[in-house]
Formats: structure tokens, C-alpha cells, sequence
């Protein structure tokens, strides 16, 4: 015990561990949000942007987008909708895999391997190749769907505002089940064997060596997983503007992409910094969740 | 799940089937595209498609070689000097972070995982300005090092927070044992430790190296001269305001992915032995 | 917390040292004349091209990403750079979907071209951001049409100069016509009518390019054009109109609602795989046409019409960018737009030239080009006005949101006109 407490008490070594991190961050990013905050709080549009003076205007940016923009709130559900979807089933899926792919059967492992593909692909091509498979009538889905007798009529999936959502949802989950069945597996595989042998002698089942030591013993993983996937799919933007650019009539309109559409495409710099730290006090808040939840469980 | 013993050959057998089949499943939009880039522009506006090339096409592969100022082969080895330049950059300044963050509870550690959480929340297109700015008066602009930079930007956290979770449960007694024998701190961290983690910090420079691959904004922003830039801007080459040439996209796709695959299959056994056998052995 | 908060401070500081070293002394790289090994030091030398002065690097950007298009363009500034020893022109590609953004991005961190090509409705944006250099008496454009020069102009004042013209017509596929046994229409009715006739199977009838930016409502507004009103008065009768028109196209069955993800480039690719009869289409697109489909057999026939001949305008103008180097990019311009060059690039690349001189003399044998030219006086310009992003936004917004059956024509109509008055209003 004494070698123990010996041991906590030179624990500010660690900041020097991370310092490194830590500081490349702050300069690469730091910096950035903190003009981007500064910018959404002026008058900055294609007529002001080269001028010395930029006009302070407070929260007048966000209270227009608020009162005003309904194609906020759009963006707002979107996004929202967008990300339970992906993530609920990105995780089921992934761990589902994750699961199976843990037995040792012959091929498990190369083939496990080859399932990282989706996830490897740079995003750009993936949102093309959807784009193409969802396609009226030249996509494949459709010609599926058709087979299968599910569908009589082919579906504009990308043209229709009910269904370029769940389009891109599938999309997006196609990509991030890899990211998920490799963390979980990663999980997986720190716990140790012992573990099961001396439950299974106990006369516990499957079931219940899964729920009482393979979930909370994968609680951190879970965790890591969920936030980061939340993260990541929430900022969501190349994916959606390669298959839908938001459309039609911003059913897929993301709070990502429609940040990009003012600030570059109707040269609204300053709505455009104002949506995006919407996006981003939104994620902050969430992380801000899930670091009381993880902590408070470790320091317990 | 459940204890590892090794399967009757009945269901080894059945769960191989079972593999190949969910194999087919998730890869069929990457066949698919195979498919479509060696057709005929025209056959693939066909219907009903067909699944194998009726007329063979290799033309489009072809044309990825060199079109107007692209060239593949110098696309190509611009994004490995930009992706092994990141990975490089985020497994030095993120396997100590993460290894700090799981073992030592310092003060401020909380506020320093928010710190990592937050670099990340911001949407690429924001960065854009600020960062470029930053890269010009530095005279990096329209270098690989600001596609470099900007991509490590990306992987650091990832992976600080991914790697966190594996150092976090490698146990104390390994760091002990390691004391015992006379290492300080830094010297257990770098003799013991990280062999220990070499899967999870592998995986890591995995990931920080694929992100960066797939970076499409930062090196399009950053680098004005073609000749510079990575493989992922010759996405433009093949659709624009000319239409989306279907055959030549999915070739390019192809040719974009299969170095990666090959990197891949290669490391694999490395990480697959590596994340499966996991940290504690018995 | 202490700490960090230190580390914080530190960290932003450093940062702004970064931003800040920089940035004192607005100098673009171009001004500087050029360490490289290019720039001749003859500059002494008074050649005969060249008005005294003019010297050093001049860098375009441009987005034309087709191979042809930038092979023609890097040949004629090889010809530039051979034939005089003080200005080394250098071109560089930003993709279409980048353009806007690279040059915002651009003129923030002062880092922009000393000249550029770019789609004509954006000039105004950019001109009212004052990145370009007023060049009203250093260029003469007496002989232009009235269309791309208004363009460039912005308060009485030239700021840059056309590149080339290009303008809307309806293309057919005369063996699908002829099998359906229809003539080709020339009236809106007519044009209902014939489409229906030759949709079948996986063939549609008629489309264009719907999707919901730019490209979208270039090819829109030639209805709200052909009505008689303006790209400004969507609710009006006329604009009205054109939104129902475009609504019984598609719930007809005539036009295929996929065109909502069609660019005008996909909507070629459809017509020469044999999947589309007619549509509406650009010069530019003939050259790429006969080269991929030389067997197929088309043509092309002035837009049907409501009250009136409409078409769009489209093309590129060059620009200066005020604070580069702008001599030498006026000494290229006036190479790029001399009789000469400026006819090899129209042929390359499918245009027709913006000054009226030159492009009576083009395209002498060939109908096609010819059926544009004449289209030309009947093509109409979108703005310019410096807000015509906006603008643009509303208007693709309306027909989209009609196409997919979101609004009726008149609610949708109402919406986007509330949207212009704001805009033009300020």
C-alpha cells in the first residue's frame, strides 16, 4: 500500500506526457475556433470582408438565424435525426461483428481485416458510389428492391424528400460500421479469458457472462466509441454534399453543410462562423455530459 | 464472448460460410464499383445492369494516369508523404498523451481530455481560413508540410482518446515490475510500455494514416499547384461541370483504394495478432 | 487548473505570433519579381511586345478541369511566355466546386492571383468585394456584346474583361423524334406534348439541369425569360408560369425528376447514352458530343417558348486582381483576347467570343455553332448584382421545392419573391 501511495504522488508528471498534444492542438485549432467564435459575432459578408473595420453586432447573427431561418432548424433536426440513426445502428451492427468475428474460426481474422474496407475508402468516392447505387433508374438498389418484390416502382431515393435522408443515412452507415467492430474488437480483446472460464464454472450462461462481464467490462470502449461516433457524425459534411449537397429542398441539409453553403457559397462569412458554433457549443455540451458521466464512475 | 475454446469442425465450417457471406454483403458496393469502371461508359447507363462487363473497358484506367496537369503516380506519392508525415506526427504527440491521461491523475485531466474532445468539434470548412492564414505567413502555403500539419490535426485526438482506454487497462503491476528493475517514469514508459501497447499505438498510426488519405479539403486549400496535391483532388478531374464520368470515378476510386488495401493487407497480421492476443496474457 | 489555464494562454499566444510575424507588409508574392530562374534580368531590355514596365510573374487561376480545355489554355500561355522575356505567366487549376471558396479563403490571408477566370454571374460578388482592379481605360470592349460587358461592369466601371460566350438551346435526338412520329415543338404545348410522345420505358421524354444552385437556375430562368418577366419578378404572371410549367413537366412524366441531381454535364451524359430525347444544353458541350457520340444523330432548335425566344447567357470573364501584378496581367490580356488566340480558344473549347467581331467571322461551316450564334441576341444575362448568389439561391429553391411537389407554384413563388425584395431592397 505504501508503494502505492508512493506512486500517486509524483502524478503531475503526467502533464508532461500530454504537453506536447496538448500544445500542437491549441495552435492548430485553438486558434481557428477562436477567430471563427470572434467572426459570427460581426458584420462580415462579400461587401465587408477586405474592409479594416468590422462591425461588432453581438448576437444579432444567431438571432436572425434563429427567428428567421427556418432552414436552421432544418439543418438542427437533420443533423439530430442524422446521428441517433447512424449511430444507433453503426454500434449494433459494429458490435454485432465485433462479437462474431471474436470466435476463432479459420478465416476470422483476414477476413475481419477486409471488413475495414468501407471504412478506408476516402469519403468523397463512398458518397459517390451511393450516389450511383441509389441512382432512379440506373441504381442497383432500386433493381434490388424491384427483385426482391418489396418495390414495384423504382424510388427516387435522392430526389425525393422523404427518402434522401434514409439514403444517406444508409450510406453513413455503411462507413462507420468498420470504425465501430474494430474499436469494440480492440475492447474485446482486453478482457481476459479467465474471466469467462471461472463464470462459465460458476454455471453462468452466455447471457450472463455477456451482460455481468463482457458490457461493464467494455463500458470505457463503449463510451470512447459513442462520443467519438456522435463527434464525427454530427459534423457530417462530405458524405452529404457528394450525395445530396443538402437537397432536395434541404431534407438533408446538415448543420455542417449549410455552414459551408453560407459562408462560401453566398458569401455570408459571418451567419456561416454563427452556424458553425452552433454545431460546435451543441457537441460541447454533449462532451461536456460524458465527461461527468465517465469520471464520476472512475472516481467512485 | 464466452470462453475461447476452439470450435467443433462442424460449426468452424459454418461460421466461415457465415463470414464469406457478410463478407459479399458489405463489400458489394465495392465490387460494384469495381464492375462499373471496367465498363463501357454506355453499359452502365444500362438497364438492367449487368453484373459482369459485357464489353470490357479498360480505357478508364487508362486515363488516370495522366490528364491535363494530373499525374497519378505523382498524386500518389504526394498523399504518402502527406499521410506518413501526419501518422508520424500524431503517434510521437499521441501515444504519450494518451498514456499520461490513463495513468497519472494529475489535476486538470478532465479539462484536458475536453480540450482534446473539442479540437475535434469544429466542421473542417471553418478551420479552412484561419488555418490557411496561418500557413501563409509561416510560408508553408501551397507545401505538402500545411497538408501535413493540418491532417496530424485530425488523428491526434482520435487517437489520444482511443489509446486511452487500451493503456488505461494495462495493469499496474506490469509499470511495477518495471520499478522494480530501476526505470523512472519516462524509461518504463518507453522500454515497457509501449511494446505492451505496440497493437493499440499500431492501430493508431493506422487510423491517423488513413484520415489523412482521405483528407480531400485541407490539401485542396492548402496546395495551389497540381503537381502538389494529393490523390483525392483528382476526384475533380472526373466531375465537374462536364458531367460525372462514371467509368473513369470508379476507376479512380479503385486506384485510390487498392495501395491502400495492399499497405493494409500487409500490416494486418500485425494487428490482427496484435489486438486479439490483447494486453494481459493469462 | 491553474496550469492549464497557462498552457491555454501560452498556447494562443504562440498562435498569434504565428499569425501575426507575417502579416505586416500587404505584399503579395507576385509584386516581388521573381527570384526564379524564369524571370529573364533583360528587363533592361525594352522588347518590342511588351509596353515599358511590365514585368515579373503573373499567376491565373482558372477552373476548367476537362483535359482539353487546360491544354488549350496552357498553350496559348506557353505562346505568351516564348514570345517576350519579361512576364512568365503561370496557370493554375481550382476545381469548379472549389472556386468560390479559394478565392473568399484567398483574399483574407491576401493571397490571390493577379489574374482570374470566372463564371460571369459571380463577377459582381467579387468586384463589390474590391479584389479587382478597375481597368475601364486600359481595355477596349467597344466591340462586345452588351451581355458579357455588363457583366464585368459594376457603378459605370470596367472590371474586367469577357473570356467567351456560350448560350442555351434545346438539343433533340432526331431518331427518337422521328420514331415517335413528332415534329419538334416550339411552344411550351408543343413541347408537353412531344415530350410525353417520346417517353417510354427508360427513355424520358425532356429534361435539363434542376439541381438547386446555380447551374439549376441558369437553365430555370430561359422559362421565366421566355414569359417575358425578369430574373427579379418570380411572382409574378410570368414567373408563375414558368414554376407550373416545370411542375406539369415533371408530374407528366415528360421530364424525369432525377434531373433535380442532374448537372447540365450528367444531363449530356444521359442524352448520348440514349436514355433522354431532348433537353436543354450548352455550346460548350458540343465539342465533348461529337466526340464521344459521333454516331448519334442530333440537333439542336431555339428553346420552346411561352411569349418570346429566351435564352441564358453564360461564359467566363477574365478579371485582374487589383494589387497584383497588374500590368503584366493586362499585357496577357491583351495577347489572350487578340484575334488569334482568342479564336483557337473558342474552338477548343466549344465557345463563342464575346466580341462581336470576332465571332461573326467563327463557326462559317458549321450549322450547329451557327444556330448558337444567332441564339446569342436572344440570350439574357443573369444580375449582375452583387448579391446574385442569393438571388439565385431563392430562385433554385422555388422550382426545386415545386419539382418535388414540396410547394404549389404560387406559394413557392411568393416565398422566393420575399426572399429578392429583401436582397435587392438593401
Amino acid at each position: 500500500m505504501n508503494r502505492v501511495k508512493k506512486f500517486f504522488k509524483y502524478d503531475n508528471v503526467g502533464i508532461f506526457f500530454v504537453l506536447p498534444a496538448l500544445l500542437y492542438m491549441i495552435i492548430f485549432v485553438g486558434y481557428p475556433i477562436i477567430s471563427n467564435f470572434i467572426l459570427s459575432f460581426q458584420d462580415v459578408t462579400v461587401k465587408t470582408l477586405l474592409s479594416d473595420v468590422k462591425e461588432f453586432v453581438g448576437l444579432r447573427n444567431y438571432i436572425e438565424l434563429f427567428k428567421q431561418d427556418n432552414i436552421l432548424t432544418t439543418s438542427l433536426w437533420n443533423t439530430l435525426i442524422f446521428t441517433v440513426a447512424c449511430l444507433v445502428f453503426q454500434f449494433i451492427i459494429g458490435f454485432a461483428l465485433a462479437v462474431f468475428f471474436n470466435k476463432k474460426f479459420a478465416i476470422s481474422k483476414p477476413i475481419r481485416g477486409l471488413l475495414m474496407m468501407p471504412w478506408m475508402i476516402p469519403i468523397t468516392v463512398t458518397g459517390l458510389i451511393f450516389k450511383f447505387m441509389f441512382g432512379t433508374d440506373v441504381g442497383i438498389i432500386n433493381y434490388f428492391l424491384k427483385g426482391l418484390g418489396l418495390i414495384t416502382e423504382n424510388i427516387d431515393w435522392l430526389t425525393n424528400t422523404a427518402t434522401a435522408m434514409p439514403a444517406v443515412i444508409f450510406a453513413n452507415i455503411w462507413i462507420g460500421i468498420p470504425f465501430n467492430m474494430i474499436l469494440i474488437s480492440t475492447g474485446l480483446s482486453t478482457i481476459p479469458t479467465e474471466l469467462y472460464e471461472s463464470a462459465s464454472i460458476d454455471g453462468a450462461n452466455k447471457f450472463q457472462a455477456f451482460r455481468k462481464i463482457t458490457l461493464p467490462l467494455l463500458r470505457p470502449t463503449i463510451e470512447s466509441v459513442l462520443i467519438l461516433g456522435f463527434i464525427y457524425t454530427f459534423k457530417v459534411y462530405d458524405l452529404v454534399y457528394v450525395m445530396t449537397s443538402g437537397g432536395p429542398v434541404n431534407s438533408t441539409q446538415m448543420l455542417s453543410t449549410y455552414s459551408y453553403k453560407l459562408s462560401f457559397e453566398m458569401f455570408k462569412y459571418s451567419k456561416g462562423a454563427a452556424v458553425a458554433n452552433i454545431l460546435f457549443v451543441i457537441l460541447f455540451f454533449v462532451s461536456l455530459f460524458y465527461l461527468k458521466f465517465t469520471y464520476s464512475q472512475e472516481e467512485a | 464472448m464466452g470462453p475461447e475454446v476452439s470450435l467443433s469442425k462442424r460449426n468452424n465450417v459454418l461460421y466461415c460460410v457465415i463470414a464469406i457471406l457478410l463478407l459479399c454483403i458489405l463489400l458489394f458496393p465495392l465490387y460494384w464499383m469495381f464492375v462499373t469502371s471496367i465498363k463501357t461508359e454506355k453499359e452502365i447507363f444500362q438497364i438492367p445492369p449487368t453484373f459482369w462487363p459485357e464489353v470490357l473497358n479498360l480505357k478508364s484506367y487508362a486515363a488516370q494516369l495522366k490528364s491535363g496537369d494530373f499525374n497519378m503516380f505523382q498524386s500518389f506519392g504526394n498523399s504518402l508523404i502527406i499521410s506518413i508525415g501526419a501518422m508520424v506526427i500524431a503517434v510521437i504527440l499521441a501515444v504519450p498523451a494518451s498514456y499520461g491521461i490513463a495513468k497519472y491523475h494529475f489535476k486538470g485531466r478532465k479539462s484536458v481530455v475536453l480540450v482534446f474532445l473539442v479540437t475535434q468539434m469544429l466542421p473542417v470548412s471553418v478551420l479552412l481560413t484561419p488555418l490557411f492564414i496561418m500557413f501563409k505567413n509561416l510560408h508553408l502555403y501551397n507545401t505538402v508540410w500545411s497538408a501535413i500539419l493540418a491532417d496530424a490535426t485530425i488523428g491526434i485526438p482520435f487517437s489520444v482518446l482511443i489509446l486511452r482506454n487500451y493503456f488505461a487497462s494495462i495493469p499496474k503491476e506490469m509499470e511495477e515490475a518495471a520499478y522494480i528493475d530501476g526505470c523512472n517514469k519516462f524509461t518504463a514508459f518507453m522500454r515497457v510500455l509501449i511494446p505492451i501497447a505496440k497493437p493499440g499505438v499500431i492501430v493508431c498510426a493506422i487510423f491517423s494514416f488513413l484520415y489523412a488519405w482521405g483528407d480531400l479539403a485541407y490539401g485542396m486549400t492548402f496546395i495551389i499547384d497540381q503537381q502538389k496535391r494529393p490523390i483525392t483532388a483528382g476526384i475533380f478531374n472526373f466531375m465537374g461541370q462536364y458531367g460525372t464520368k462514371w467509368s473513369y470515378l470508379s476507376a479512380f476510386a479503385i486506384v485510390t483504394i487498392i495501395p491502400v488495401a495492399l499497405i493494409f493487407i500487409f500490416m494486418q497480421k500485425y494487428i490482427i495478432t496484435g489486438m486479439t492476443s490483447g494486453a494481459v496474457k493469462g | 487548473m491553474k496550469r492549464l489555464l497557462s498552457i491555454l494562454i501560452a498556447g494562443i499566444m504562440m498562435a498569434s505570433l504565428l499569425i501575426g510575424c507575417g502579416s505586416s507588409g500587404n505584399e503579395t508574392e507576385a509584386t516581388q519579381p521573381a527570384a526564379s530562374a524564369e524571370t529573364g534580368e533583360s528587363e533592361k531590355a525594352v522588347s518590342a511586345e511588351t509596353s515599358g514596365g511590365a514585368s515579373g510573374t503573373v499567376t491565373i487561376w482558372y477552373y476548367w478541369e476537362t483535359a482539353g480545355h487546360q491544354e488549350a489554355l496552357n498553350t496559348i500561355v506557353q505562346q505568351f511566355n516564348d514570345s517576350q522575356d519579361e512576364i512568365t505567366v503561370e496557370a493554375k487549376y481550382v476545381p469548379f466546386a472549389d472556386f468560390k471558396k479559394q478565392l473568399s479563403i484567398g483574399a483574407s490571408a491576401d493571397e490571390l492571383p493577379d489574374l482570374v477566370i470566372l463564371d460571369n454571374p459571380d463577377h459582381a460578388a467579387y468586384a463589390s468585394m474590391g479584389i479587382f482592379a478597375d481597368i475601364t481605360d486600359k481595355f477596349d470592349v467597344s466591340t462586345y456584346y452588351d451581355g458579357p460587358v455588363n457583366s464585368c461592369t459594376l457603378d459605370g466601371k470596367l472590371y474586367g474583361v469577357p473570356f467567351g460566350s456560350n448560350c442555351l438551346l434545346m438539343f433533340y435526338n432526331e431518331d427518337m423524334l422521328k420514331e415517335a412520329g413528332v415534329e419538334v415543338p416550339t411552344t411550351w404545348d408543343e413541347l408537353l406534348e412531344t415530350a410525353q410522345a417520346c417517353t417510354k420505358d427508360n427513355v424520358s421524354g425532356f429534361a435539363h439541369c434542376a439541381l438547386q444552385n446555380e447551374e439549376g437556375t441558369f437553365n430555370f430562368l430561359t422559362y421565366v425569360w421566355s414569359t417575358g418577366a425578369t430574373s427579379y419578378e418570380i411572382n409574378s404572371e410570368g414567373g408563375i408560369k414558368a414554376l407550373a410549367m416545370v411542375k406539369d413537366l415533371v408530374d407528366s412524366g415528360a421530364m424525369t425528376k432525377a434531373a433535380i441531381n442532374w448537372t447540365q454535364g450528367d444531363t449530356m451524359n444521359q442524352f448520348i447514352s440514349g436514355n433522354l430525347a431532348m433537353m436543354i444544353n450548352g455550346t460548350w458541350q458540343v465539342p465533348t458530343m461529337r466526340e464521344e457520340a459521333p454516331d448519334l444523330n442530333w440537333n439542336v432548335a431555339p428553346i420552346p417558348m411561352d411569349m418570346q425566344q429566351a435564352s441564358g447567357l453564360g461564359g467566363e470573364n477574365y478579371a485582374v486582381i487589383s494589387g497584383g501584378n497588374e500590368e503584366g496581367a493586362i499585357e496577357f490580356l491583351k495577347f489572350a483576347t487578340s484575334e488569334e488566340t482568342c479564336l483557337y480558344m473558342m474552338e477548343t473549347m466549344g465557345y463563342i467570343s464575346s466580341n462581336s467581331v470576332i465571332a461573326e467571322g467563327q463557326f462559317e461551316d458549321d450549322a450547329i455553332y451557327q444556330a448558337f450564334v444567332e441564339e446569342m441576341q436572344y440570350a439574357y444575362a443573369r444580375g449582375p448584382l452583387a448579391e446574385w448568389p442569393d438571388v439565385s439561391d431563392a430562385i433554385s429553391l422555388a422550382f426545386n421545392e415545386v419539382i418535388t411537389g414540396a410547394s404549389e407554384p404560387e406559394a413557392a413563388a411568393e416565398k422566393a419573391q420575399t426572399t429578392i425584395d429583401s436582397i435587392v431592397g438593401q
